[in-house]
């Protein structure tokens, strides 16, 4: 089965295009995509409880339009708003 | 009016000048008046491709700085009355090129046209600026390659920016044995990655590099697969939804190993 998938370079340039593009298409730097997500958990925190290690927060282009992709899991509305 | 359409890749090396050159020349047998121009100032291969280096007199800097008028400028192919080159000036560096004039010439070009392809040079720089200022649509050439789908992404993303809509795919030098064998990007793993239109896949072919060391287009001289290809281009540009080519290696029969293998 080894074997057979070292022969699969298909599959190598597919993953290795994927990853790439993911980068290529990430609008804002490393650093800067923590400072948003940085802030965005501020705001968030301040109305709800979150989840913040399960934080994702990607920046990635479909066919023909980009698009902010967050999923923050939410435990409850915070003490102080119920 | 005609359509003003840029061929480009971001990458170079991936066959834009010969896809300029064969999918304009279907055009024309399709009965199309096209016109092929040469965007590469300083480094034109166009008018080499097509055979018609000794007929070029004046380019499209000449135009542009005055020294001529454009119909003194297009150069007739050797075979079809409707099938013109407008070839770059070798002797002028991207940097001279304004990108209003270009801009300019060509939308006086295309009253006369059914047909402007504009092949752009290699690079996102200046000269791809200014072959892609007077386009409305595109056509993407990738090479199924990382590298190149890569550049494409990056192109693509650029075009979408000026507000280029109607871009389409075209895959060349596919090589459907070595897709088979899982050692080449199958054009549907491209086609999902780059979220475009496929418009055409050309395959490997060698009688693309003897018809350019002939000077000649392989469109206009030979009938095999690849000729196929660019007018399957021509007419999907047309309209017509013509189906995809099978690419697919022949099977070897018990004679099969005669074969030469291409």
């Amino acid at each position: 089965m080894s074997w057979f998938r070292r022969n699969d370079t298909e599959s190598i340039a597919k993953e290795r295009l994927k990853l790439i593009l993911v980068q290529d298409r990430a609008l804002l730097s490393p650093s800067l995509l923590n400072e948003m997500k940085g802030k965005i958990i501020e705001v968030i925190n301040s109305y709800l409880e979150i989840n913040q290690n399960e934080i994702e927060i990607k920046i990635g282009r479909e066919s023909h339009r980009t698009t902010l992709e967050a999923i923050i899991p939410v435990k409850g509305v915070k003490k102080s708003h119920r | 009016m005609g359509r003003v359409i840029v061929v480009t890749s971001g990458k170079g090396g991936v066959g834009k000048t010969t896809i300029t050159a064969n999918v304009g020349a279907s055009l024309a047998k399709l009965g199309k008046k096209v016109v092929v121009v040469d965007m590469d100032i300083g480094l034109r291969n166009l008018d080499v491709v097509m055979g018609l280096e000794n007929r070029v007199v004046y380019n499209i800097m000449d135009i542009a700085e005055g020294r001529c008028k454009i119909n003194q400028a297009l150069v007739r192919e050797k075979h079809l009355s409707n099938f013109f080159l407008l070839p770059a000036s070798q002797m002028h560096t991207k940097e001279d090129v304004n990108i209003e004039t270009v801009y300019e010439i060509i939308s006086i070009i295309k009253e006369n046209f059914d047909y402007v392809l504009l092949d752009s040079p290699a690079g996102i720089e200046n000269g791809f600026k200014s072959a892609v200022a007077p386009a409305e649509e595109a056509l993407i050439v990738v090479t199924p390659d990382v590298s190149s789908v890569r550049d494409a992404d990056r192109v693509i993303g650029l075009l979408e920016n000026k507000g280029i809509e109607g871009i389409s795919l075209i895959i060349n030098r596919y090589d459907s044995t070595l897709v088979k064998k899982r050692k080449m990007l199958d054009k549907n793993d491209i086609v999902d990655v780059l979220g475009l239109d496929l418009i055409g896949v050309v395959p490997e072919n060698k009688a693309v590099i003897d018809s350019e060391n002939r000077g000649e287009i392989l469109a206009l001289t030979t009938n095999n697969v690849a000729t196929k290809a660019f007018e399957n281009i021509a007419r999907r540009m047309e309209g017509e939804d013509v189906p995809f080519l099978n690419l697919a290696p022949e099977k070897r029969g018990i004679f099969g190993i005669f074969k030469r293998s291409e």
